[in-house]
């Protein structure tokens, strides 16, 4: 029995990852757009950013995957939308909005006095981003998007609620068979996924540790 | 001629004014001193000059040649700004280090994002030019540290190094020795020290008295946004003609 579970929880782990990496592939862009809006000197456009990441951290992720996937057609006869496409657009709208307020609160802490020790020697814009702030930021992100993207691996399984057929969907197909045991497994995934990154991040930070 | 003159700044942010009628002029070779008390305008100043700040009113002559004019919009391009902030390096209270980079690439960074945009001295000539410059601020043996390797003293030299990088027509300092524990403030004050002896023209914003007695050529005393004395260094410390003055002088005095 183990080997055929296993199998189809790696099916399922499949569209774990998926979910997984392209929420980080539209996020991460998407967040930093974000962040310029809410850091904008036009206060309308502010004050509306915030509005939207405010809502959208502030309600939980389950009923905005639920209002995407069923929201359109209830509301305007819309046909629905293919069901990990609605879990992506979900996942990626609410991650961009949780990165949006870390790559804020990284950009924030770079002194003024960088940005003006750089213009002093003359440097453009663009060069003071790219050589100056850029790695500074960067440095002081890597741990919360780190805690973020451990977070976004367990809220994956999130879109078992419009029947996406990720990693504990196909635990919980046992259940129905008289089996528990393949439920709990589907945490040895998880932690593997999570150990990984784990990893991966400590090198991150470890990489850049060689200045304060 | 004037390697600079200053002509009526003002600067004012909101309704209250910071720098009135501002005007004094430098002579090439030498350093001038800018004492007063806390809040009279003395960075305001200096950030005018380097314009990280647009004054309001006045103009700013370098070489004989106006580059700056509040009432001429054509002289406040963004694009010509850049370029004319390097008639002046500015030395900040707080150093403003580039943390990720060590002594020598916070020296010499500026210079190579020129050299490749506009061509010219190569890599090697530029790396060569900031080690003589840290070993002139007797740093030669730090040049491969970070800056939080560095005591506040090292790091603040590491600064006067990066600005002199780019061969300033007048160096500022913001109050150099501020941020620094006392003992390590003699190690900057020599080296700005020698700086003057070498004729390096210097605006020296500062509250070390002595020092700028010893070493300014002029001395300039502001208080609440206006010049309120200026001239010889030692004439206006011994013998202050104005009633300000003379209460800011006790007051150092006292300390
Ligand atoms: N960006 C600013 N906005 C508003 N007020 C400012 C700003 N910068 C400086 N000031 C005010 O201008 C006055 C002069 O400040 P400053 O030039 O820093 O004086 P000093 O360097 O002599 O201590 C102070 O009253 C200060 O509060
Ligand atoms: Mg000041």
């Amino acid at each position: 029995m183990f080997i055929p579970v296993t199998l189809s929880l790696l099916e399922g782990m499949v569209t774990t990852l998926k979910l997984f990496f392209l929420t980080l592939l539209f996020a991460l862009p998407l967040g930093l757009v974000i962040s310029f809006g809410s850091m904008s000197r036009f206060t309308p456009l502010r004050w509306l950013v915030q509005t939207v990441v405010w809502i959208i951290r502030g309600s939980p992720l389950m009923i905005q995957i639920l209002i995407i996937f069923y929201g359109p057609g209830l509301i305007f006869g819309l046909p629905l939308l293919p069901r990990f496409t609605a879990a992506l657009v979900a996942f990626a709208v609410n991650y961009a909005c949780y990165f949006s307020e870390i790559y804020r609160g990284g950009i924030q802490s770079v002194p003024q006095g960088q940005y003006e020790a750089g213009q002093v020697l003359g440097m453009t814009k663009t060069q003071i981003f790219f050589k100056i702030t850029l790695l500074q930021v960067v440095k002081r992100i890597v741990p919360p998007m780190g805690n973020e993207m451990i977070t976004l691996v367990k809220d994956t399984s999130l879109v078992r609620v419009i029947s996406v057929y990720e990693l504990i969907w196909m635990g919980e197909t046992y259940i129905k068979k008289g089996l528990i045991w393949p439920l709990f497994y589907t945490a040895v995934f998880y932690l593997i996924l999570s150990g990984i990154l784990t990893i991966l991040l400590n090198q991150c930070e470890k990489k850049l540790d060689y200045f304060k | 001629m004037s390697i600079l003159e200053v002509n009526h700044i003002e600067k004012h942010f909101g309704p209250t004014k910071v720098l009135n009628d501002i005007s004094f002029s430098l002579e090439a070779g030498q350093a001038l001193s800018i004492i007063g008390s806390s809040g009279s305008g003395k960075t305001t100043l200096l950030r005018c000059l380097n314009f990280l700040e647009r004054p309001n009113g006045g103009t700013i002559a370098v070489n004989g040649s106006v580059i700056f004019d509040a009432a001429d919009p054509s002289t406040q391009i963004e694009k010509d700004i850049r370029e004319k902030r390097l008639h002046f390096g500015l030395v900040f209270q707080n150093f403003n280090l580039f943390p990720q980079y060590t002594a020598l690439q916070n020296v010499t960074l500026a210079r190579e994002l020129r050299a490749k945009k506009k061509g010219g001295e190569s890599r090697e000539e530029i790396l060569q030019a900031g080690l003589a410059l840290l070993e002139q601020m007797g740093l030669a043996d730090r040049a491969n540290h970070y800056p939080h390797q560095l005591s506040g003293g090292q790091q603040q030299r590491v600064a006067i190094a990066r600005a002199l990088a780019l061969h300033p027509d007048i160096l500022c300092f913001d109050e150099p020795t501020s941020a620094l524990d006392p003992e390590l403030t003699g190690e900057v004050l020599r080296v700005i020290r020698s700086l003057a002896e070498h004729k390096t023209t210097m605006i020296i914003v500062t509250h070390e008295m002595a020092f700028a007695r010893d070493v300014a050529d002029q001395l300039i005393f502001m208080d609440s946004g206006v010049i309120v004395e200026q001239g010889d260094p030692k004439e206006v410390i011994d013998h202050p003609k104005e009633e300000r003055t003379r209460q800011f002088l006790a007051r150092y005095a006292d300390n």
